[in-house]
């Protein structure tokens, strides 16, 4: 068993992480109201999806353990 | 009888190979999902119908962000020997996964009614949101299974695997969900 301040540091990192998702993806809704060249909307959506990939896979999921950086 | 550090080395060694089996597993499904959103673009480009419902969809996208919250609570739970904290979590990932279908049962409805499986988008849409559906369901039996097993502690005295690699599949069916909404709901 771990101390209980090594589970709390976890949680506040998963609120954090919350919160950015939740930013990113409604933003990516919000795009659909905005006047922009197809080709940028296009570019953003994509950059936002890989950046939540990238959230939940390495923060939630800790792809790093795999290369040993966690 | 072994010796301490040997036992702790085959544990850390066996967690390595899981976690690696899993991660393996994870690449293989990611290409079954490639196929089921690039055929979107071969089918049918960039176009989607107006009738789809895009406040339901973002709806469902958030109840799937938040489930992978507490599905990421439950696992630091587990691994830092909390039992409520993971009982908790559990359930709500379970309850967020379920309502995260009754979205799905909804959008299906809309489905039929405006682009049914005899039009493109409407074969797309059905077939992806299936594929996904069933992952989603798949992982609530596994988190359901893990919740009634770990009820009595044996997941949070160190033998966490079984929630973390329950958890990380949670996550990864998230992943998903996370290309499939823009490629069918936003995308134009």
């Amino acid at each position: 068993m771990r101390e209980s301040g090594g589970l709390a540091k976890d949680w506040v990192r998963g609120w954090w992480v919350f919160a950015a998702l939740i930013t990113l993806t409604v933003l990516e809704f919000g795009l659909l109201f905005v006047d922009m060249p197809v080709g940028l909307f296009r570019v953003l959506l994509v950059a936002m999806n890989l950046a939540d990939a990238w959230l939940i896979l390495y923060y939630f999921m800790h792809i790093a353990q795999l290369w040993g950086g966690e | 009888m072994a010796h301490p550090q040997v036992v702790e080395h085959t544990a850390e060694a066996r967690l390595s190979v899981n976690r690696t089996g899993l991660w393996l597993f994870i690449l293989s499904e990611s290409f079954l999902f490639g196929a089921a959103l690039s055929s979107r673009y071969y089918l049918q480009g960039v176009e989607r119908p107006p009738e789809l419902n895009q406040l339901l969809g973002l709806g469902i996208t958030l109840v799937l962000l938040t489930s992978s919250l507490t599905a990421y609570r439950a696992e630091r739970a587990a691994v830092h020997g909390q039992l409520p904290g993971l009982i908790r979590n559990l359930v709500a990932t379970v309850g967020l996964g379920l309502l995260f279908m009754v979205g799905v049962v909804i959008e299906w409805y809309e489905a039929f009614h405006y682009f049914p499986p005899s039009t493109a988008y409407g074969t797309i849409f059905l077939t992806t949101t299936g594929l996904h559906g069933f992952h989603v369901l798949t992982g609530i039996v596994a988190l359901t299974f893990i919740l009634f097993l770990g009820r009595d502690g044996r997941f949070t005295g160190g033998n966490f695997w079984p929630v973390e690699g329950a958890v990380k599949y949670w996550h990864f069916v998230d992943v998903a969900w996370v290309f499939i909404y823009p490629t069918l709901y936003l995308v134009q």
